[in-house]
């Protein structure tokens, strides 16, 4: 078969791209060897699965509020359209998931055969966008009192949705109502300033979990 | 289990890494033997931070304190100043046919020179092609081909980081037809090729031999024992038809076994307890450590009995 991959630069491009591809691989017989125990396609898939489950981790950690919403099934579903569409070109996990909201607002279900734009996309991109801004704020350097603070706008009150999750609560999908929020860090610690909540609180919260501590 | 090198008390004998560092020496036997260490995780930090446990040395995963601004590279600072550290990476990607990325390699420089670390690790393997990354340690195939190239981009990256680069065995689920060396063989060979160290996986030995069907004590004995310039241990799952190296468990006993004969083969070697999943208190995994301590003194640990 001349198609089959010998070179290493010939491996290489055909391994990544049966690794990426969700569909059926050819030749894996004809690269890879049996065990005493799998086959060539079986023991191909360890390394297929496991690129999923690693990068799916990741983004579970990363979108905790959306993972919420939406239930891990649904999430996923989302996460590995992004993932298939979007693989990672950084070195360090930590920029993975960065084009996650904006590839949302790209392909977003409701509008992909011309129907109008439905509520709950509009909820679910502007929470991937307050759950990215949050993490940049986060993993950047203390900004201050008077530093440079991140604005967010949006049209629902994500912020209260994402700390609620992130406090263990159950909270419902809130609904719409714009925002307009501030994100600065302090002492490890991202402040969300609402001045359109009553008092003008600022909810503070931690780091969430790390993907790649 | 550990001493840094100023710290608490001074079991092991450890030789600070600084008196090694940024020499721009290759290994072939002159690595200072740390001790034993682990892998440095967040959850630990606040303890690490308060105890200033007696463990020998720190491996940190080089990607997670790359960025100089981030709390973690924070953290990382301070405990630099009580231990030794030394980088162990996941994204060189020596084995892949993309250029070599020289901003990922010019941080990783200010990283090993700002922690000071005597030696970079990192696997052979290939992470991605086309400007792609994976974030997995994918198999190269064994042939003459790939050796020439991994060892060309080994010695480039030695020159690069000014300072030794040691390369572990990953843990392999598949092997290729192309294949015409043995990974013992090919190990050795870059080893020697390259001027560079080995890490000495003996879980992921384990782990392929398994998968693969060969000896893990062939290829203890087959490698080049004056190269290894450290050691891993850590546990996998077996998933009956396979095992696959999820650092997720105590080291189980049959790499206790082969460390024993990996410490009698190459004299002993800095050794890192690996634990990234179900983290435990890091109190348990000293115990593991005083575990790898005990064994490495049976078997003859700094006897000098490299092949």
């Amino acid at each position: 078969m001349d198609d089959v991959p010998r070179s290493l630069a010939d491996i290489q491009r055909w391994m990544q791209a049966a690794l990426l591809a969700p569909g059926r691989v050819p030749y894996l017989a004809e690269v890879f060897t049996a065990s005493a125990t799998q086959s060539a396609e079986e023991r191909f898939r360890v390394y297929h699965r496991g690129y999923r489950l690693r990068l799916l981790r990741c983004m579970r950690l990363r979108y905790p509020a959306m993972l919420h919403l939406l239930g891990r099934e649904l999430f996923e579903r989302f996460a590995l359209d992004h993932l298939d569409a979007n693989p990672s070109r950084s070195p360090v996990l930590d920029a993975l998931g960065d084009d996650f909201p904006d590839h949302l607002a790209r392909t977003r279900p409701d509008t992909a055969d011309g129907g109008p734009p439905e509520e709950w996309i509009d909820l679910l991109i502007d929470l991937a966008r307050f759950e990215r801004d949050f993490t940049t704020v986060l993993d950047g350097p203390d900004t201050g009192e008077d530093g440079d603070a991140l604005l967010f706008e949006a049209r629902f009150p994500v912020h209260r949705y994402a700390a609620a999750v992130r406090h263990g609560q159950e909270p419902e999908p809130p609904g719409a109502q714009p925002v307009r929020l501030s994100l600065t860090r302090r002492d490890g610690t991202v402040v969300v300033h609402d001045p359109t909540d009553a008092g003008h609180r600022a909810h503070r919260a931690t780091a969430p979990p790390s993907p790649a501590a | 289990m550990r001493l840094p090198c100023h710290g608490p008390d001074g079991r092991g004998g450890v030789i600070a890494p600084r008196e090694a560092a940024g020499t721009g020496i290759r290994t072939g036997g002159t690595a200072p033997h740390l001790g034993f260490g682990l892998g440095l995780r967040g959850p630990h930090i606040p303890y690490i931070r308060a105890h200033r446990p007696p463990v020998d040395f720190f491996e940190i995963i080089s990607e997670n304190h790359l960025d100089p601004r981030s709390d973690r590279r924070r953290a990382l600072d301070e405990i630099a100043e009580h231990y030794p550290i030394v980088l162990h990476g996941v994204s060189l990607s020596i084995g892949s046919i993309d250029p070599l990325d020289r901003d990922y390699l010019s941080r990783l420089k200010r990283l090993a020179d700002a922690v000071d670390t005597p030696w970079v690790s990192d696997h052979v393997c290939w992470t991605g092609v086309l400007g792609v990354h994976t974030h997995d340690l994918l198999p190269i195939p064994f042939t003459e081909e790939a050796l020439a190239h991994v060892v060309r981009r080994a010695r480039t990256v030695q020159d690069v980081l000014e300072r030794p680069l040691v390369l572990e065995n990953p843990s392999s689920y598949v092997e290729f037809r192309a294949s015409t060396l043995t990974e013992w063989d090919f190990l050795g060979r870059l080893a020697e090729e390259a001027d560079c160290g080995l890490l000495l996986d003996v879980n992921n030995v384990q782990v392929s031999a398994v998968n693969h069907g060969f000896d893990p004590e062939v290829y203890l004995k087959a490698l080049p024992h004056h190269r290894v310039t450290q050691m891993h241990l850590a546990g996998h799952t077996d998933y009956g038809t396979h095992l696959v190296d999820t650092h997720d468990a105590e080291v189980p006993g049959r790499v206790w076994e082969l460390y024993r004969l990996a410490v009698e083969l190459t004299g002993g070697a800095a050794t890192v307890i690996e634990r990234d999943d179900g983290l435990p208190p890091f109190r348990a995994l000293e115990a593991e450590l005083d575990r790898a301590r005990s064994v490495a003194a049976t078997a003859g640990a700094g006897t000098g009995r490299r092949g």
